[in-house]
């Protein structure tokens, strides 16, 4: 039940944003139309975001994110571009996704290096990867249905509600919320990032865990650079830099902890929400880019702040009830 | 429960606040209620030379009394920010937008749907492929870069090795200038070009890099092996020039850049640099808006406007005409 007051408290949180917004740039903010438009932007940060809690959960980083997602519509365009079928293209996206993922996970477990590190290596690998194999340029592809996965829906496509894209990824934080929640893997996750030790002593397979996470994050992030391709039309070996950091920000807001064991799917996307929604609002009403910065960093830093009090008090409590 | 009030008052506190910081600067968007309101969108808007489009922005906009709404991507030169930016213009229905697209494809769909959505949107600056847009407002590239290319064949004497240093793939204007350039120097026979594969990347930083690099690469001994270098814009020529000032080779080479700010105006002067191809930017600005104003109220619009080139020396920048091209905006 305390998941569920999280996710409550979230949507109040972001409401209230939305309110605000509205008062500021007009009643248009909270119209059907900006609605879709921020759920669109929210969708790359969002995919991965659903990788990334997993991560967290156990008690792990992953900052190679963008440059996987840079890689990723670099392979789809590439493939696009010699005359593959868009299907084709994007399982070879997703393929090389998951691969860069295990890979990850391979080396966190066999070499017993952090993920931090790990991860900064093959953000730094991913990324020139991706530069090669573009010739450090941009990758023009043939217009295909790949670009109509979060374009704008035309007035004869209402009946969808929403776009492709973003129906996909409430079906996937869905289906990773029940994995996490009441799946024997899933309980593994939040074992092994709550204590490690004392998940080896009880049984649990903690690398096998592990790298199956990093996959799972390395096929979201494929995800999310299908969604980045989509919104593009090019290969951009340059696009996502830093977009690791929205992700993890998306997640920490969400009530993640990156010190392991906690963190919802849910509340990561609702915190993903939360920030595109700033940013769409901070945008449409002029705000300068710089007062846009701020009061995004702010949020973040105000939302672990928030989260660690909470912890205190609960923490509190329960010495208080013993 | 009480972290949820926690959560809602803080965030509210936090945007409010924001909210009225921002409040006091520029005319944000609520107000100017009848005026006509236009988004202008720069590719980013630290370089002088977008703060030049702006002042001219704001000059038409005075002129004929609309609203302009100056908004660039929040992270510079990144394709996904600046299709976030026309999205946003888009949703709250804005009554045109000016854009200067930052790549000639990825930004077709989101204008695409803007003027699906009935927004009329003129590109400026830069070109967009196969979208059928109001008008085209910027300096015809391509005669850029000849004039550029001339100027070199002229101070090298039609004899020498030049290298060129190009700015970014999929930038369709200083493409454009770089094959100005070429065809340019095509006319001198003694002049060979050995380097003309290097990008300087987006950043002042990463031009300096690719600099730095050019200078090790051809440097044999004490001499340099270069007696020419052009660069098609701003941050890569003031890069390029930091690593020549650096390197102590500024003025031992003949350099032609594009574009002016305040520090490469003083390397003009102090002879680091021997030639800018200036545009004119407050001209594309004022011209943009301008034109973007006149199809919406009914009238017509060429498909092409040129807002032309100028090649500045040590020996013409006291003309006043020149002065006010290179002066800074305030």
């Amino acid at each position: 039940m305390k998941g569920f007051g999280n996710v409550a408290g979230l949507v109040g949180a972001w409401l209230g944003v939305m309110l605000l917004f509205s008062w500021q740039v007009g009643p248009s903010f909270a119209s059907l139309q900006n609605l879709e438009t921020i759920l669109r932007q929210t969708a790359i940060v969002g995919f991965a975001a659903i990788g990334m809690t997993l991560v967290i959960l156990s008690g792990a980083i992953d900052l190679s994110i963008g440059s996987l997602i840079a890689l990723v519509t670099v392979v789809i365009a590439f493939a696009l571009e010699r005359g593959a079928d868009p299907m084709l293209a994007v399982a070879a996206g997703l393929f090389v996704a998951a691969v860069g993922g295990t890979v990850n996970g391979a080396l966190v477990t066999r070499l017993r290096v952090g993920s931090f590190i790990v991860t900064l290596g093959t953000l730094l690998i991913f990324r020139g990867v991706a530069k090669g194999l573009a010739g450090e340029q941009k990758i023009d592809a043939p217009l295909t249905w790949l670009s109509e996965l979060l374009a704008a829906m035309r007035p004869e496509e209402r009946w969808r509600l929403l776009p492709w894209g973003v129906w996909l990824l409430l079906l996937l934080a869905a289906l990773f919320a029940w994995v996490l929640r009441a799946t024997v893997f899933g309980r593994r996750v939040a074992a092994v990032g709550s204590n490690e030790e004392a998940a080896r002593i009880s049984g649990v397979a903690v690398e096998r865990v592990r790298v199956t996470v990093f996959a799972i994050a390395g096929l979201m992030a494929g995800v999310a650079g299908l969604m980045q391709f989509s919104r593009l039309t090019v290969g951009d070996p340059t696009v996502a830099e830093g977009l690791e950091l929205d992700v993890i920000a998306a997640v920490v807001i969400g009530g993640g902890s990156l010190s392991g064991g906690q963190g919802s799917v849910a509340g990561s996307l609702i915190g993903a929400i939360i920030m595109a929604t700033v940013r769409a609002g901070g945008s449409q009403m002029g705000m300068p880019n710089w007062v846009q910065q701020i009061a995004t960093g702010a949020i973040i830093v105000l939302a672990v702040a928030i989260d660690r009090w909470r912890q205190a008090a609960r923490a509190a409590r329960r010495r208080e009830a013993s | 429960m009480g972290m949820r009030r926690a959560w809602i008052v803080v965030l509210f506190v936090v945007v409010a606040a924001l909210a009225g910081c921002q409040g006091e600067k520029e005319s944000g968007v609520g107000d100017g209620e009848g005026k006509l309101r236009i988004a202008v969108i720069p590719k980013g808007t630290t370089h002088e030379f977008w703060k030049s489009v702006h002042a001219g922005a704001r000059d038409a906009a005075d002129e004929l009394g609309v609203e302009v709404i100056w908004k660039g991507p929040l992270k510079e030169d990144d394709r996904e920010e600046q299709i976030k930016v026309v999205e946003d213009f888009t949703t709250q229905r804005v009554d045109g937008i000016v854009l200067a697209p930052l790549d000639d494809m990825a930004l077709r769909v989101p204008v695409q749907n803007a003027q699906r959505g009935g927004i009329p949107v003129l590109i400026f600056d830069s070109g967009l492929k196969d979208v059928d847009t109001v008008s085209f407002v910027a300096t015809d590239n391509f005669a850029a870069g000849e004039l550029a290319g001339e100027k070199m064949v002229e101070l090298l004497g039609g004899q020498g090795r030049v290298i060129l240093l190009r700015y970014q793939e999929g930038s369709a204007s200083t493409h454009e200038r770089e094959e100005g350039f070429l065809e340019a120097l095509r006319a001198a026979p003694g002049i060979q070009v050995i380097s003309q594969e290097q990008y300087a990347g987006a950043t002042t930083e990463s031009a300096q890099k690719a600099g730095e690099n050019l200078i090790a690469r051809f440097r044999e001994g004490g001499a340099f092996g270069a007696d020419g270098i052009f660069c098609p814009n701003e941050s890569s020529t003031f890069g390029m020039l930091r690593a020549l000032q650096d390197a102590g080779l500024a003025g031992e080479v003949r350099f032609v850049g594009f574009d002016a700010s305040d520090k490469m105006v003083q390397a003009l002067r102090e002879g680091h640099l021997d030639a800018l191809v200036v545009q004119n930017p407050r001209k594309m600005g004022y011209l943009a808006v301008k034109s973007i104003v006149a199809h919406i109220r009914g009238e017509g619009v060429e498909k092409r406007i040129d807002t032309g080139a100028t090649l500045v020396t040590r020996e013409n920048l006291s003309d006043p005409e020149i002065a006010a091209l290179v002066a800074p905006v305030k």
